[in-house]
């Protein structure tokens, strides 16, 4: 398998690639935002205006299926920003890779004598990948989430939110627990293992040589579908958590 | 594939950039677009509904004064009609009085003219008797008989 360049710059690892993709994702989605709301109109919308109208009107259709209708704007904005960068963060990696045959020591990738030895003198050094293809990266991005979750239900649901740790019983505080430490590890593990998947198998495809170009292209058009459906599926889970979390039903009145 | 936590902080911290950004330079203007053109859409669906409204009352008021304008034409007719009749009624009413009147005036004429002719009818005959009698007289009228005729007359004439 491809490694991935790791550079040692004062005391931090820092991985070029996943850095470098992150990067890249984040000003692609910057771009398609700023470029689609360079000529705003009321009356006549640009066809990008129009695209990002319609991905607002997904969003607010999506956040408004886990909580109520008046709760939703002040989330429409974390929703679009998760979704098109989990989006398009899924979609790099897919249509080509960089890929270096290192035999000698290169400092500034991080190749250096001692892992060159560990794999036998040459190594392939990946530049190129999705940022969600690194369970680091997918982590971060949940524990962004899981922080506001936990954030946003002590500020504005403190009673509920602390009394729901030991419901129905107390004895159910540990079951509890482990489910509020479930849910980022989840939404971590379920994106990265789905687009890192993905990415191996189209280095596995690649291997094939000519054969694998049928492959390669069903395979490609699969992940576009994967990725699409991974980059909702985190936005919809946060917004559950979120709702989960920050909205109290009023059971007593049922009860 | 080793977990590398640098990388997770900066993802967390471009993640957070990018919101900021995203919020600041594209969704805030875009969402007060959407907004400004939801009220836009709300203000043209009220003013249609005024319009609408508007048309309603004045298509109302046009049929109502329609309908008055049919309903004093239809009076003018029926004015009209019984001005006429009445008119008609008056001059046949007229007419018969004046017809009755000359009727009369050709009766009391009738009348008096009969009479006058039967006065005058009656001093001829008179006169003609007269005559004739005094003609009778002359030839048989003796003296006794002469004397009494003047008493009589004397005595119709004295009573008188």
């Amino acid at each position: 398998m491809h490694e991935f360049p790791i550079v040692e710059l004062g005391g931090f690892n820092i991985d070029i690639s996943t850095w470098g993709a992150i990067i890249i994702s984040a000003i692609i989605t910057f771009l398609l935002a700023v470029l689609s709301v360079r000529k705003l109109s009321v009356e006549n919308p640009s066809r990008m205006q129009n695209f990002l109208e319609w991905v607002v009107e997904f969003v607010h259709n999506t956040i408004a299926s886990t909580m109520p209708l008046e709760k939703v704007k002040r989330y429409i904005s974390l929703g679009m920003t998760l979704i098109m960068f989990i989006f398009i963060s899924n979609l790099l990696g897919l249509p080509f890779g960089i890929v270096f045959d290192v035999h000698e020591e290169i400092g500034w990738l991080g190749v250096t004598a001692e892992k060159l030895a560990e794999h036998g003198g040459h190594m392939h050094v990946a530049l190129w990948k999705s940022p969600t293809a690194d369970l680091a990266v997918t982590a971060g991005l949940a524990i962004t989430v899981i922080f506001l979750v936990h954030f946003l239900g002590l500020k504005e649901n403190t009673k509920h939110y602390i009394k729901h740790y030991i419901e129905p019983f107390p004895i159910f505080l540990p079951l509890n627990i482990i489910k509020e430490i479930s849910k980022p590890v989840t939404l971590a593990l379920r994106l990265y293992a789905n687009i890192f998947a993905g990415e191996v198998l189209i280095s596995t495809i690649l291997m094939l040589g000519v054969y694998g170009v049928p492959f390669l292209a069903a395979w490609q058009g699969f992940s576009i579908f994967v990725g699409a459906i991974q980059a909702f599926l985190f936005t919809i889970l946060t917004m559950v958590y979120i709702s989960q979390s920050t909205i109290h039903h009023d059971e007593d009145a049922v009860h | 594939m080793d977990f590398v936590w640098e990388s997770t902080v900066f993802a967390i911290v471009a993640f957070l950039i990018l919101y900021w950004l995203l919020n600041k330079y594209a969704f805030g203007p875009l969402f007060s677009i959407m907004e400004q053109r939801r009220k836009l859409i709300q203000e043209q669906m009220s003013t249609a509904e005024t319009s609408r409204k508007a048309a309603e009352t004045s298509m109302e008021e046009q049929k109502a004064a329609l309908e008055q304008a049919r309903k004093e034409a239809y009076a003018i007719i029926e004015q009209a009609r019984t001005t006429s009749t009445k008119q008609a009624d008056e001059i046949v009413q007229s007419a018969k009085n004046e017809a009755n009147r000359l009727k009369d005036d050709a009766l009391k004429d009738i009348v008096s003219e009969k009479n006058k002719a039967i006065a005058a009818l009656r001093s001829e005959v008179g006169g003609i008797s007269v005559k004739i009698a005094s003609k009778i007289i002359e030839k048989q009228v003796d003296e006794k008989a002469q004397e009494e005729l003047v008493d009589q007359y004397l005595k119709e004439v004295g009573s008188k």
